[in-house]
């Protein structure tokens, strides 16, 4: 278990306080960020459901922003940069990506009833031309088994670095899966500073991907895993 | 001539009107390719295009026997086709179609008259969303000749409109009407090409 020291010292008094306010700051303003899409760049859609219906539709498209941005988030703790596990300790990352993953569950389900059943159950988007809708699909039923296989990981007696490597692999392929579902399946993605947001916030996620990765590699030993199992 | 000889001449007699009568009229393959079945609606200043990627049409057709000629038409409401698929799908949805409850609207023809100039009016029953109403759908006879590109097929084409009042076939509830945004009489243009061997 992983004793959520600090592996490389910490920050200079005063600091670290300043760059943890800024993290949670970043976080926050992703959050917002993402929350204020379904309001700003309204989707035609919406335009045409009434009532609940309309209510039911903006509340999955907030749970759907909001999944997103934890997903992108889940990666950034994964990955636990020498950084952040400065700022926050290795232990609360990884409590943070637990509980994160839980809130992504949550989400997505959220998302998929509220988009769903204002257009009518018997009435889903299968086929070709909703190709968008069911990279959505293959993307929720890649992250619910996901989700139930690492939190009953113990009782399931899943070994743990083979759970590892396919979590690791399908964690990546969540991430692209989100990023092509939300662009080409939302009216506001048609935006272009909306997609050149979301492009660039996959790009950096694929820069710390990279980065980290090398720098996990080249000091391998030093760092601990977190497993617990 | 015997009794049996006059009963045998009689019956096949009587067999040759009957048939000649009862005969049906040229059977006609739908040449799917060119055939279609297109909408056009106001939006509020606007008008959206349409059509219909999936439907049959069993067609019988000769000009001279109309009484044994048929037109019948199955229209899969789930293949609606405005070329965005978001819009289709509000389309298929209960607010329009209802394409899960009622995934066919068809039309069948009871009798065809002959209105002159080429022009033939199908009357038959329309049926959406498990109702059915009296349509009358004029149809122009654009020609019958050789095929220009299949040897030994006959082409025969008909192209005819009409406009339908949506909210009288109960194909929404007037909700998008009352706000101004979807009108409520659908242009309808049917235009088909038929094949048949000579």
């Amino acid at each position: 278990m992983n004793t959520g020291k600090i592996t490389t010292g910490p920050f200079p008094d005063g600091r670290r306080n300043l760059y943890r306010i800024l993290a949670i700051l970043v976080f926050v303003l992703c959050i917002a960020g993402a929350l204020s899409v379904p309001f700003y760049f309204e989707t035609q859609t919406l335009w045409y459901k009434m009532g609940s219906d309309k209510t039911m539709l903006r509340t999955g498209q907030l749970a759907g922003m909001l999944a997103l941005v934890f997903l992108f988030v889940q990666i950034t703790l994964a990955l636990r940069s020498r950084f952040l596990e400065r700022l926050f300790t290795a232990a609360s990352l990884l409590r943070w990506h637990r509980i994160n993953g839980l809130f992504i569950g949550l989400l997505a389900v959220s998302h998929v009833l509220l988009v769903l059943v204002p257009e009518g159950l018997s009435n889903l988007p299968f086929g070709k031309k909703h190709w968008p809708e069911m990279v959505g699909m293959l993307l929720f039923s890649i992250l619910l088994p996901m989700i139930a296989a690492s939190h009953f990981r113990q009782k399931l007696k899943l070994d743990y670095h083979r759970w590892k490597a396919v979590h690791r692999v399908l964690g990546y392929l969540v991430v692209l899966l989100v990023t092509i579902h939300a662009l080409y399946v939302s009216e506001s993605f048609e935006h272009e500073s909306l997609q050149i947001a979301l492009l660039a916030l996959f790009g950096a996620l694929l820069v710390q991907v990279v980065i980290v990765k090398r720098l996990f590699d080249a000091s391998s030993g030093q760092r601990t895993n977190g497993h617990s199992g | 001539m015997s009794t049996l000889r006059r009963a045998g001449v009689l019956f096949l007699f009587f067999l040759f009107v009957t048939q000649s009568a009862f005969a049906a009229a040229r059977s006609w393959e739908m040449d799917k390719a060119h055939s279609n079945i297109y909408f056009s609606i106001d939006h509020i200043f606007s008008k959206v295009h349409g059509l219909f990627n999936e439907f049959t049409a069993e067609v019988n057709f000769d000009p001279a026997n109309l009484a044994e000629s048929k037109f019948a038409f199955a229209i899969k409401t789930d293949s609606v086709n405005t070329n965005i698929a978001k819009r289709d799908k509000h389309l298929q949805s209960a607010d329009f179609f209802d394409a899960a409850k009622y995934p066919e609207m068809t039309f069948v023809s009871e009798t065809i008259t002959d209105a002159g100039n080429g022009l033939y009016q199908v009357a038959g029953k329309l049926t959406i969303k498990g109702e059915s109403y009296d349509l009358t759908l004029p149809l122009k006879l654009a020609g019958i000749k050789d095929h220009p590109a299949a040897k030994g097929k006959e082409v025969i084409g008909f192209n005819g409109s009409v406009i339908l009042d949506r909210l009288a076939h109960k194909v929404g509830t007037g909700k998008f009407y009352d706000m101004g945004v979807v009108g409520k009489d659908v242009d309808v243009l049917v235009t088909l090409e038929l094949l048949a061997d000579k």
